[in-house]
Parts: structure tokens; sequence; C-alpha cells
């Protein structure tokens, strides 16, 4: 039992760090990020265009890997902060979504609709405790998840830079008038998260299934657990990548129930918000 | 008014496009022979292989003259994995395209189908790779693969009576009404062995992240080998999943739909092995029995698979029926052909080719730790025993 829980750890790691990037998306610039998942998964699978075509090390690959992930991200960010600067966030998520088809469409035809052969940065078991084993991917997705967040935490609470992220993000038009600028600030945040996705997508890829549709799609568990912090609180998000993933390991252990495992993120989805409509009356939640 | 007089000009318009549509279809017996296939080469799984192998043999058969002079015109359709489309496809290439036979094609759920539809029309199929159950209890459909049931069988023989290995579990991932078919082929085992499966896991998802927590459940329950269905993302996936749990002592027993150079580049540490019976001839080093399809797959920069060559063998097959034909090539005379074919024997499958009868041999190959290369297990086929 304990160790279907733990299993499921990794892949809670995961989610959180996408989880993470979500919310900081939706509070610093305005947009479920549905690309999110899909920039890490081009800039991952380029990675491994370079290490195994062009022959580089593994390190500079996935070095160049992430900054393109970053790139592309910092790309579709350029388009948001340029035209729809002024659009509501619905706009601004549904013009993620052509990225997002963009992007899994583009891998299929440069590299092929086959899982790549990615070389592991970091694989095995990192220890065991009475005999249930802790992988060290799961080290790195968790470690990361938590980092990040804290990081983050920091970061708007106590530096300059913050403070400007902060005011645009609450009052825009204000922080504009008293001499932000909007556009550069906007488009590194879109920067930063792209790198985020890319790092952990190269980090988890060589253990789990690698095809790009199915690490694009990432971006459900990750948006259901984002949903658990309201996009807004990134604690909340890092609890809810991992309760999901612990969640996911533990029903696949139960026979009864382990067909529900595909769609435990939807169903978290769905609880979530309708614990979080709960107590709304019909006519104002409408 | 006016709307009837629309719905009139609507009616006729139908009425020509029928007319036409007709006088196009009978187009005499000196145009090309027209053949289709059905494919999932989109979607969830995917299996685009086949039918380009089959395409690049009846391009070579028509560079190199035809069927004197006749050309084979061949449509490849995809099914995008959706069972809507793939009916469709069946209709445009059975009923627009008036196609004499299905050749070369895979897909995840045609067969099953539209196996009913090709009775009704009196065409027969034969899949370069039969992968749903309908592919492989229909009188119309005959693939050149063993197919995944047989082949379960295969692998399960291969692990408890060459290897001898016990607590050998049985994970399944399930696509439509196929759970009945594995069980049957499990039985089967059960009935030449005596053995039983450990345990038998159907929950196993096509296409998950993460297949960890399966992969620790098989560990609790003391599986020594496991054996699995899988596509070949999904199988990466789960051996990675027991490499990184440290699980380095598991049997894999798979069966063909993993057998690539690609899957054997991306697995480092294969556990004890992973051994797959190859439902054609092993193509790990190079052979004369293979050379053909080589050439032809690398000449035309079609990816070295089972897929490939199941492709090839469907074209390969159709065409030696159709050099014995003697008259018109017509839908009806190229059924009839293929019900009275001599079986044809060629070395690259183990069983041989007779449309309507099983193939129940596959030659025994593994993939050990470290080589990233397949190598032969076996100096002869592996066949399931007559009852």
């Amino acid at each position: 039992m304990i160790q279907g829980a733990l299993a499921g750890l990794a892949a809670g790691g995961l989610y959180a760090v996408l989880g993470v990037c979500l919310t900081l998306m939706s509070r610093l610039v305005r947009v479920v990020n549905f690309s999110q998942a899909a920039t890490g998964m081009f800039g991952a699978f380029c990675a491994v265009w370079l290490v195994t075509h062009a022959g580089l090390p593994i390190w500079l690959g996935s070095v160049i890997g992430v900054l393109i992930g970053g790139l592309l991200s910092a790309a579709i960010g350029w388009i948001a902060a340029t035209w729809l600067s002024e659009a509501d966030t619905t706009t601004r998520s549904a013009m993620t979504v052509g990225p997002l088809l963009l992007l899994i469409s583009l891998s299929f035809i440069l590299f092929g609709n086959k899982p790549q052969p990615f070389a592991p940065i970091i694989a095995g078991p990192a220890f065991s405790v009475g005999g249930v084993v802790i992988s060290q991917v799961t080290i790195a997705t968790v470690g990361l998840a938590v980092v990040v967040a804290i990081g983050v935490h920091f970061l708007l609470a106590r530096t300059r830079i913050g403070t400007r992220l902060r005011a645009l993000s609450e009052r825009p038009t204000t922080a504009e008038l008293i001499g932000i600028r909007s556009r550069p600030l906007s488009i590194a945040v879109w920067f930063a998260t792209g790198l985020v996705s890319a790092i952990v997508i190269i980090i988890i890829a060589p253990s789990q299934s690698n095809d790009a549709t199915s690490l694009s799609m990432l971006i459900v568990p990750a948006a259901a657990s984002a949903l658990l912090g309201g996009f807004r609180r990134l604690d909340l998000t890092v609890i809810g990548g991992l309760v999901l993933g612990m969640l996911s390991g533990l029903v696949a252990q139960i026979g009864q129930v382990s067909a529900v495992r595909n769609f435990l993120p939807f169903l978290f989805i769905v609880v979530l918000l309708l614990w979080s409509q709960r107590k709304e009356v019909w006519d104002a939640a409408r | 008014m006016d709307k009837r007089k629309f719905l009139a000009a609507a009616a006729l318009a139908v009425a020509g496009a029928l007319t036409l549509g007709g006088c196009a279809g009978t187009g005499g017996s000196d145009g090309d022979i027209v053949v289709g296939s059905v494919n999932t080469k989109s979607g969830a799984a995917t299996f685009p292989e086949a039918s380009q192998a089959a395409q690049a043999v009846f391009d070579a058969f028509n560079a190199a003259g035809g069927l004197d002079g006749r050309k084979i015109s061949y449509k490849a359709l995809d099914d995008k994995g959706d069972p809507a489309t793939a009916t469709a496809d069946a209709r445009e290439l059975v009923g627009s395209d008036e196609a004499v036979a299905l050749v070369g094609g895979a897909s995840l759920i045609e067969c099953e189908l539209n196996a009913k539809y090709y009775a009704q029309e009196g065409i027969l199929s034969i899949p370069g790779i039969g992968v749903d159950t309908g592919c492989f209890d229909s009188d119309n459909i005959s693939p050149a693969n063993v197919g995944p049931f047989n082949d379960m069988t295969l692998t399960l023989l291969y692990g408890s009576e060459e290897l001898h290995l016990d607590d050998i579990c049985v994970l399944l991932e399930i696509a439509g009404s196929t759970r009945p078919t594995y069980q049957a082929a499990i039985d089967r085992w059960t009935q030449i062995t005596g053995k039983k499966p450990l345990y038998i896991d159907d929950t196993v998802p096509y296409g998950a992240s993460d297949y960890t927590p399966y992969i620790v459940k098989a560990r609790d329950k003391g599986c020594k080998a496991l054996a699995i269905n899988p596509v070949e993302p999904d199988a990466i996936g789960q051996v990675k999943a027991a490499n990184a749990q440290g699980w380095d002592d598991v049997t894999w027993l798979y069966l063909t739909s993993v057998y690539s150079e690609n899957f054997a580049k991306a697995i480092d540490n294969a556990g004890a092995g992973i051994y797959v019976p190859a439902e054609f001839y092993p193509f790990t080093e190079d052979n004369d029995i293979n050379k053909e399809w080589r050439d032809l797959m690398n000449k035309n920069d079609i990816p070295l698979t089972a897929f490939s060559q199941g492709g090839f063998l469907a074209a390969k097959h159709f065409i030696t029926v159709l050099k014995t034909m003697k008259g018109d090539i017509t839908r009806e005379t190229v059924t009839k052909a293929l019900k009275d074919m001599t079986p044809i024997e060629n070395k690259m499958i183990g069983t041989d080719y007779h449309f309507g009868v099983d193939n129940t041999a596959g030659w025994p190959i593994v993939l050990k730790s470290g080589t990233n290369a397949w190598e032969k297990v076996a100096d002869d086929w592996l066949r399931i025993p007559e009852n």
C-alpha cells in the first residue's frame, strides 16, 4: 500500500512542478498556459536530437534543450504581451491551445511519432526504507517542486523584481503608469516557467512513456494540482501535485478501482470545482 | 417556393453525381488494379510502417512492369484509431474506390468493425499486421502475422518451457473487446503446460505516462517474469519504471510489437532479459532471408520493424496470388483466387501463408542488458503444439 503511494510520488513531483509553473503564470501574467508541458516536451526532444544526431555530450544537449524550451515559451509570451495585452484571461488562455497543438504536430513531423531514446541524466533507485524503494527521479522532481515553490515565494516577497511583478499582476494599469515596463517582465515570466518545465521534463522523460502526446498532456494533472491552490497558492499546488500522484499510485494497487486511475485528474478537477462552488447559489454561480 | 426549387436542384445534382460515380466505377479491366488498406497512422497507438512497406512493394512491382502492364494503385487510409473513421474508410475503399482486395494494413480497431461489411461485399483482407480480435476470427480477414493472441501463448510457452520460469504474471493492456481472446490465449498455454499465471492484471492502460504503480504491484505479488502486451512506447515506460525501482532480476516476456531497433536503443537495463517470439524471421543481423525486405525498406527510408515486415509480406503474398490468376481481375476473381490459393512458403514466416489458416510460429529473440541490440536465442521456430 505505502509502496504503491510512494511509487506515484515521482509523478506527483512532476505534476507539482508543472502546477507551480501554471500557478505562477496565472498569478503574474493572467494566463492558464495549456502549452506549458508542450514547450518543455519540444525542448526535451530537441535535446535528444542534439545528443543522438549532432553528437553533443548529454549535458550540453540538455542545456540547449532547456534553453529552447524557455525560448519557445518566451515566444508565446511575446505574442500574448504584444497582441493580447488587453485581452481577458479566457482569451489569453485559449490562445495557448494553438501552440500546444502546433508543437505536438511539429514534433511528429520533425522527430517522428515514436518515443525518443532519452539518455537518463539520473536513474535508478536512490535508497529504500523498509522495502520501499525511492527512485532518484522521485527525489529530483519532488525536490525541484519544493525548491521552485519556495524560491518563487521569496522572489515575490523579498526582492525588488518580485514587488514589480506583484504590482503588475494586481494593478497592471497603475503599475504601467508609474513606469514599470510590463512587456519585458511578463516575457521573462514566460521564459522562466518555460525553462523550469523543460528541466523537469528532461529529468522525467527517460523513466516513463515519452512520446510527444503523453508528455504534452501532462498539462491535465498539472492543472488539477494548480486548481487545489486555486491557481493562486503555491504551497497548496505542491501538495495538490504530490497528493494526486500518490493517489494514482495507490489506486493502481487496488484491483476494483484501478480502472479509475486514468480519470483521476479529471475526477480531482471535478471534485475541487464542486467543492469550491459549494456555497454558490445557482444564480450567482452561473 | 424557393426552397422547393432548391431541393429539386439538389436532388438532381445528387442523382447526377451518383450516375457519374457509377460510370467511373465500371472502368473496364484494363485500368489500374485498386488495392486499399485501413491503418491507424495517428492517435494513441500508431502503426504506419505496414502500409508504407506494402506501398514500397507495389511501387517496385509497378516499376518492374506490373501485371502484364497493369499497375496496382494502392490507397492506404488513416482511421486515427477512431471507429467512425475506420468504418468510413472501409466504405470509401470498398464502395467508392472499388478495391479488389485490402492488403498490408495495420489498425488498432479496423478488423472487428469492418469484418461484417467485408463479408457482405465479398471482399477479402490481408492485413500486414492484424491487431484486434476481428482480424483472427473472420472468414474474410487473414493477416500476414501471428497476431497478439497466438504471440501471447508463444511468449508464455517460451518463458515456462524454455526459460523454466515459475511465477509468471500477465499484465494486459486491453483495447476494445480483446480481453476474452487474451484469456483464451492464456488458457491455451495452461492447457499445454498445466501452468497458470501467478496473477493477471488487466487494468494496465494504453499510453499511461507512468507505469511505476503497476510494476510495484507486480513486484509485491512476487512475480519473477512479466508477460505483457504493450505497444512500443508503453513497453519502454514499463521497463524504465522497473529500472527506477531497482528491480533488476525480472524477466520480460513481450510480444513482437516491441521488436524494433528503436526499442533496443532506448533500453539499457533489460533486467534478466527481454524475450520476444518474433512473428517474422529476426532481422537482427544481415541475412539472406530478410535481404529483399531490408534492401527495399532501406531504399524507401522505412523503419526496420516487424510492422514493415508484415506489410511487406502481405503485399508479396497478394502479388504471388495475383500472378497465378488468369482472365479478369475483379473483386470476385481475386476473392476466389485467394480462397483457392496454394500455401505460400516463405522463410520469413514459420507457418506457410494460406488464406484463412492461423500462423502459430514465432522465432525467439532476446534483448539483454547493455547490448542495445536484439539477438536470436533459438535455431528454429517455436511453434504452438497442435491440440
